[in-house]
Parts: structure tokens; sequence; C-alpha cells
């Protein structure tokens, strides 16, 4: 592999790695503030992402309006998912919430498989498509976008959390839900809040997307998928660790592309990012046997 | 008069449900819905193995398709391209589920809940992409066709009124077989590692390994229902065994109550006519309604829709038992 | 006399660094009732919890009627007579009361998936008219038999924590570990299971019980250890115990932090 190929397979990896982070970095969020693993969390960046184009091409409006649109239509499914469905079920075991988030997902999945349309869509490039030449690498403008804005969104959110009362409140939250509540923080509020978070952060994501990797109305589970895997990369403990994890794993699957793999082909790379997900959880499995036991 | 018949009531279901199953595959009655209600048998087969195992034991998989796929894809190719007798290619197919259900049982029930899910679901769409990858094999996404029917001496299942009786013959079997592994020593250690780890551990029950036999089971009968599908359908490809294949499974789980044994047929049932007929012409709503059924039964009724439907009418009897004995 | 039923020998446990544990000898005599008691955090869970092998041991060993458990897991220690049960009683909500006991006979039956699936084999069928049996015999034991087919989770706390005995003693142990059986019951229910202790001890069961209830421990108790912050301070008859100077002063000492 020459160095402008690695350049060019290293920025893919970063391009795609980052929209995991950014979904991990949702799933990361959720759990620490409510201990569930939100299975509907891919779903989020498709439906934004597919709303991006209906609004900019079938509608059109201008780009960034659409844009804005589209993650404020994820912000609030996230609400009111949370409203709806993890609210209402109250001391549901752990199995009932995966089973409740995965209703979740296909309900969103359906609805944007009916309204939205079947086939597999792209938005326009923010900024056309003329490469960029780099070290005699051609870089999509788009990947720049999105790296750009996800290291961006990542600066924030850790700015956000740390710095504003709100953002100290939700990490303190996740630390010890039991204190908070004692201390007269609304857990509650607190979980609302981390759904339409997380909610938010996976429409940026794939309203950015969308343009680079095209959508369609059944990509949430796998893209779902790799988020959870981004964070458990990043052992669910931060979200800039998260977002690290997301393009670990992306540079990872892009390597593995760009490797010769004699008879198997290049689409083992999902296959790949599972192996990595299920190793992870296999070495960890003491350790998050004990977090189950007492979380 | 009524109370009194309502205290038989089970027996008369009971009797009027196999004397429904027994009549409905002839023209004369339902032979119009013999292909619905052979895909309703599988369906109820896998489901089975299903609640077994996320109802009794407590433990989710959201790969269950995979199974389903292992049974088929190893029954088809065994007796197309290898010309393998047909139930002895089932045979290959069940046993190499037992060894790969066990292989990966092992490590992955060493983890619990959230992780077990993903990690289930993550094997399950590796099972998926492997099924379209390896085309030398599988024929790839478009499938492969000609696959041969099962057959006994010069019997062959070739009619689909002979393979209703043969589907639901299987079906019966793997349900009497859940029902008597629910009421013994076995299923109440399955249903102690459900109510509480630490207390099934503490009276000697071996959880790890109850796991992963139950595990095993489920996989078996999807499995054997995989097999069956393909020497009903001839045709195999990958698209009924990928992620919303495995979501289905649970959602007729969910439906049939989780932890009841012959609630499965109902949750199958229901699931399959709600998609195969009812809603066939209306688009993919029946995506949105299961979505919305599986949030609405586990907020709700989180013991299932079928199990809350028998308390139901179980306090409608006892009440008109009552009024009965006051009378 | 005869030999002790449990020996430890140096046992210790730290949890990445704390030691809950630290170099506890205990030498617990067959066919007694033993107490251990202590302030909150002075390890007797712990304690419990390496006897019945939830946790490894971190330092020293455990001998069990002269034989080294070591690392045998958990769920085998039930084989080997060992029973227990639970601050938090744990019962199996999904079953009846019933089923709760007859699920305790698990390590004295031996059928398994093949034979359950075949309900037709002769052994299945015999074993589970004695598992029926016995189980129904320990449930009238702990006075719980015309309750047999409600929900276990159904009955007051009181009798969830009987049932629990009644699990626990359906497994036919030698060695009987009671965490806190006296909590959240009132003054008659404490007296019940008071006589269902001894009752139990009647049948030459072992029984060692972690207790904050004093007067339930001196009317039960025949010897009675002292745990403090992870070591053995004291042990001895109730009556020699309550005089000891460090067990007063452990007591006090957590009275004024509460």
């Amino acid at each position: 592999m020459s160095a402008d190929q690695f350049i060019q397979y290293l920025v893919d990896g970063l391009s795609k790695g980052s929209i995991y982070g950014l979904v991990g970095l949702g799933f990361t969020i959720i759990y620490a503030v409510t201990r569930i693993i939100n299975f509907a969390q891919g779903e989020f960046v498709m439906l934004a992402g597919m709303l991006s184009f209906l609004l900019a091409i079938t509608h059109g409006l201008p780009l960034p309006l659409a844009a804005i649109i589209s993650i404020l239509a994820a912000a609030a499914t996230g609400g009111i998912m949370y409203l709806l469905a993890i609210r209402t079920a109250r001391r549901a075991s752990v199995v009932s919430l995966i089973i409740i988030t995965i209703g979740a997902a296909i309900f969103i999945r359906g609805i944007a498989g009916e309204q939205l349309g079947k086939d597999a869509i792209r938005p326009p490039y923010f900024t056309g498509k003329e490469p960029i030449t780099f070290l005699d690498a051609n870089i999509h403008p788009q990947d720049l976008w999105i790296i750009g804005n996800t290291i961006a969104v990542t600066i924030l959110i850790h700015l956000f959390l740390s710095r504003t009362m709100i953002g100290k409140a939700l990490t303190a939250s996740a630390v010890n839900p039991r204190a908070e509540s004692l201390m007269g923080i609304n857990i509650k509020a607190m979980a609302l809040f981390a759904f339409i978070f997380a909610a938010t952060i996976g429409g940026i994501g794939g309203v950015v997307m969308a343009p680079r990797t095209m959508m369609a109305y059944n990509m949430g589970v796998l893209v779902g998928l790799k988020g959870f895997i981004a964070a458990s990369i990043g052992g669910f403990s931060s979200p800039v660790a998260a977002v690290i994890g997301g393009m670990i794993l992306g540079i990872v699957e892009s390597l593995a592309v760009g490797v010769d793999w004699g008879p198997f082909t290049s689409s083992y790379k999902d296959v790949i990012a599972i192996s990595v997900l299920l190793l992870i959880l296999l070495i960890r499995s003491g350790k998050l046997a004990e977090e189950e036991r007492t979380g | 008069m009524l109370a009194k018949a309502l205290r038989k009531w089970p027996y008369l279901i009971i009797a009027a449900l196999l004397a429904l199953l027994i009549l409905a595959p002839f023209d004369w009655f339902l032979g119009q819905y013999r292909t619905l209600m052979i895909f309703i048998g599988l369906s109820t087969m896998v489901t089975v193995g299903l609640c077994l195992l996320l109802g009794y034991t407590g433990q989710v998989s959201l790969g269950q398709a995979a199974f389903y796929g292992l049974g088929a894809y190893f029954s088809a190719v065994l007796s197309k391209n290898y010309y393998i007798n047909p139930w002895l290619a089932m045979l290959i197919a069940a046993m190499a589920t037992v060894t790969f259900a066990y292989v990966i049982g092992y490590p992955i029930f060493r983890l619990r809940g959230n992780y077990l899910a993903m990690a289930t679901l993550g094997i399950g769409i590796i099972m998926w992409i492997l099924f379209r990858q390896l085309s030398q094999f599988t024929g790839g996404p478009d499938g492969m066709t000609g696959i041969p029917f099962l057959s006994i001496g010069g019997f062959a299942f070739e009619s689909s009124f002979r393979r209703y009786f043969l589907v639901w013959g299987f079906c019966l079997a793997v349900l009497l077989i859940s029902q008597n592994i629910v009421n013994s020593r076995t299923g109440r250690a399955l249903r102690a590692i459900h109510g509480s780890e630490a207390a099934a551990e503490s009276i000697g029950i071996n959880v790890a390994q109850f796991k992963v036999k139950i595990f095993v089971l489920s996989a078996v009968f999807a499995s054997l229902a995989g097999s069956l599908f393909v020497h009903h359908l001839r045709f195999v490809s990958p698209q009924p065994f990928d992620f919303f294949a495995s979501v289905k499974l649970v959602v007729m789980a969910v439906i049939g109550g989780l932890a009841s044994v012959w609630g499965a047929i109902f949750g199958a049932g229901a699931t399959r006519i709600l998609s195969d007929e009812l809603l066939l012409r209306f688009g993919e709503w029946d995506v949105v309604i299961y979505g919305a059924i599986l949030m609405l039964v586990m907020i709700f009724m989180p013991e299932g829709l079928f199990v809350k439907l028998k308390d139901i009418v179980g306090q409608v009897r006892s009440r008109f038992e009552r009024r009965g004995a006051e009378s | 006399m005869n030999e002790p039923i449990l020996v430890t020998r140096n046992l210790g446990k730290s949890f990445g660094g704390i030691v809950a544990l630290d170099e506890v000898d205990l030498s617990i005599e067959t066919g007694k009732i033993t107490a251990i008691i202590g302030p909150n955090g002075a390890g007797k869970t712990t304690l419990f919890n390496l006897i019945t092998g939830v946790y490894p041991v971190s330092t020293g060993e455990i001998h069990f009627q002269g034989k080294l458990l070591g690392r045998i897991p958990a769920h085998k220690r039930a084989h080997f007579c060992i029973a227990r049960t639970f601050q938090h009683i744990h019962l199996f909500g999904n079953m009846t009361v019933l089923e709760n006991v007859m699920t305790g006979q698990h390590p004295r039956s031996s059928y398994g998936f093949l034979e359950a699936a075949l309900r037709l084999l002769p052994k299945a069928r015999r074993e589970e008219e004695a598992i029926s049996l016995k189980a129904m015999r320990y449930l009238n034991m702990v006075g719980l038999g015309m309750h047999a087919s409600q929900n276990a989770l159904s009955l007051p706390l009181g009798q969830q924590k009987l049932l629990a005995i009644a699990r626990a003693l359906a497994t036919e142990p030698q060695l009987l570990l009671l965490d806190e059986p006296g909590a959240g019951l009132n003054r008659l229910e404490k007296r019940e299971l008071s006589d269902l202790i001894h009752r139990i001890r009647e049948l030459g069961i072992s029984v060692i019980l972690v207790e904050h209830d004093m007067p339930l421990v001196m009317g039960l108790a025949e010897w009675v250890i002292v745990l403090d912050s992870g070591q053995k301070i004291a042990e001895g008859t109730a009556a020699q115990v309550q005089k000891d100077q460090r067990v007063i002063s452990a007591y006090l000492g957590e009275e004024e932090v509460e």
C-alpha cells in the first residue's frame, strides 16, 4: 500500500468512523443517564438523512434549512420516544426495555419506509464533489465536512458537559442517580434531555453523512450496531472515548477493505466490525457482568 | 349451566382446535389458506424455542433467524448440490446447528441483558452476510431453486396438502416437547434463572450450562423448521433470515405471551395473518404495527398478550362460577 | 467432641484494594446454631458469599467437613450440602410457592432435558413424584402448606422469608446460612422464625445466621462470633460476647456514626 493510498483509506476510515462515533456518543449519554441501551439509536441517523433529502430535493428547500429541520425532527422523535415509550414503562426489566426500544426502532423504520420511500437516496453534497488533492491522495470534500463536523460537535459536547450547569448535572446524574435525586436534580428531566440530546447528535450525523454514503430506510440497524461497537471500544466511559472508538472502528474497516483478502471480498467488512464487538464484549464480560449486577 | 360449560372449556377448546387443525387443509374448508397455515406452523416451531429462551429463561436472542437460516441452507445445499437424502440432510443440518450453537453459546452467555442482546444481534447479522456472500454454495442474494421434496419410501411430500400434515406433525411434537420441559425439573431450573440467578446458583443450578442448553434446543427447533421450510418452498434466499426476521420472531413471542408454550401458535398465527394476508395490499404498514405492538405489550402487559388474555378469561370465568355457586 | 463442620484459615477478601475480610479464622461446630454479628460493613455477607462460592477467596482457605472448598463453583456447593438464604430474599417470582420449594430439590434429583422432553420415561415420573412430596413436606414444616399454589410474591414479607428457608431446606443441606432472617419481621413472626430455626437444628442441620436483632440472636445462638471491619474481634457464648469490651466499643462506634 502506497502512501497516497494509505491516506485515502485513512480519510475514508475517519469519515465513516465519524458517524459511528457520533452514534456511539448518543449510546453513551443515554446509557450513562438511564442505564438503557437504546436500540433505536441508528434510526435517528436514518430519519434525519432521509428527511434532508426529501426537504432539499423533493420540496426544494435550501440545503442548510433542510438540514436544520431534519435534525430538529430527529430530536423531536427522540423526545417523543422517551415520553411515550420509555417513561410509561415504569420498573420495566432490562429485557422489556430492550424489546421496547427495538419496537421503537422498527416503528420509526416502518414509517420512514412508507412515508419517505424505499429507495436509497443521496442528498446533494455540501460543497460539490471536486476532490481535494493532498499528498497525491484525492480526498472527497464531503469527507472533510463529516470529519470536521464530528470534531466540532465532540469539542462542543465536551465543553457543554464540563462547563455548563445542565451538562454537569447530566454527568453527575450518570455517576450516581440515587444521590442526584436526593440533591433535587430531576432525573426524569435529565433522561428526557439525554434522549433528545442523543437523537440530535444522531440527526446531525445522518444529515452530514447521507450525501456521502447514501441512505435508505433500513440502514438504521447497522448504523446503530456500529455505533454500539464504537461506544463499546470507548468502554461506555465518556463521549470523547466513544468518538475515538468510532474513528478506530472506521479505520479498521477501511483498511480491511484495502487489504487483499484473496478468495474473500471486501463485503466482509461488517463481519470484521461485528467480530471486533464480540471480541471486546468477551474480553470485558467479567467486568460487564459485575456492572449489571450492581448497576 | 353456563358455569358448568365454562369449567369444561379447556378440554372443549383443545378438542375444537385439534379438529380445526385436522380439517383446515381440506379444500371444502380452509384449503385456500393451506400455505399460510404451513408458514404459521413453521414460525410456531421457531417461536416456541424463542419462548423457552426469552420467556422462561429470560435470555434475549435477537439473532434467532440465523438458526432458521442455518437449517434452511444446510438442507438446501446438501440435498440439492450434494444429492444427500433430504432426511439425512435435515439431521446433518440440525447437528451442525447444535455444534454451532454450543460453540458460540458458551462464550456469549457469559454476557447478560443488553450485551447479550447486541452479541446475538451481531451474530445474526454475520450469518446473514455469510448466506449472501458464500454464493458458490448458497447462490448469493438471488438464492437457489430446485430443492427436492421430502419423501418416505415412495411417498413424496409433493402436495401442499401432504406438507401441511408433515409440518404440523413436527410442530405439535416440538410444542409437546416444550410443554414437557417447562413442567419439569429442567423447566423449573430455567424459570429459576429468570427469577434470580443468584438464588438459582445457591440451590445448585448450573446457570451457565442451562442457559447454553436451552439456547441450543431453541436453535435446533429453528433449524428443523428451516429444513422443512426449504423442502416446502423448494427455494431459499437470504431474505427470510435477516435482522428483521429475528425481530419478527420476537414479535411472535411477545404476542404469544413469552412464558407460554401454546401461545406461540397464537403469536405466530396473528403475526403471519397480519403480514401475509391483511396488510399485504397496504404496503409495509405491518412493520409499524409490529413496532407498536412490541412497545405497547411490553409497557402495559410485560407478561405478553396471550397470557394477559388468558388471565382475563380466567377472571371472567371465576366470576361466573362464583355467581353460579351463589344462585 | 465432633469435628467442626466448617473451618476457615486466614480467610481474606478484597475488592479492588478495599479489604472486606482480613485473615479470619473460624471454626463452626457441627449441629449447633452459630450467630455472626457485627456492625454494618463488618464483612458478614462477604463471608457468606465466600462460603457459598459467589466470590472466589483472595487469601486463605475454607474447609467444609474436612474437604477444601477451593474454587468449587457456587452451584456445586449446594450439592456439597451448603444452602443459604439472602438478605433480599430472591424468591422466584415467576413460580408458585410450591414450585419454589420444588426447585430447591434440584441437587437431590438428576433427570435432565431428554427425560423431561419425553415425559413417559419412568425415571422422570418417579423423581417428579418424590420432588413434589418432599417439597410439600418442607412447605408444611415452615407452615406454608395451605399457600402452595399461590404465586410466591403474593405472600407477605414474613412468609416470603419462611418460603426462602423452605427452598434452602429442600436442597437437604448439612449447613444452612441465613442472611438476616429476622429483618423486617414483627414480634410474632420473629417468634415463629425462632421456633423454626430450633426445629431445623433438631434435624441435625448446622445453622449460621447473620443477624442484627440482638434478642433474637441471644435466644437462638449457642455460639456468637463478632466481626468488625473485616476482622474477628471476639467469640463466645452470647453472655460472654455481650460483656466483651471490644464488642461494646465496636457497636458504640457505629452508633456515634449513625
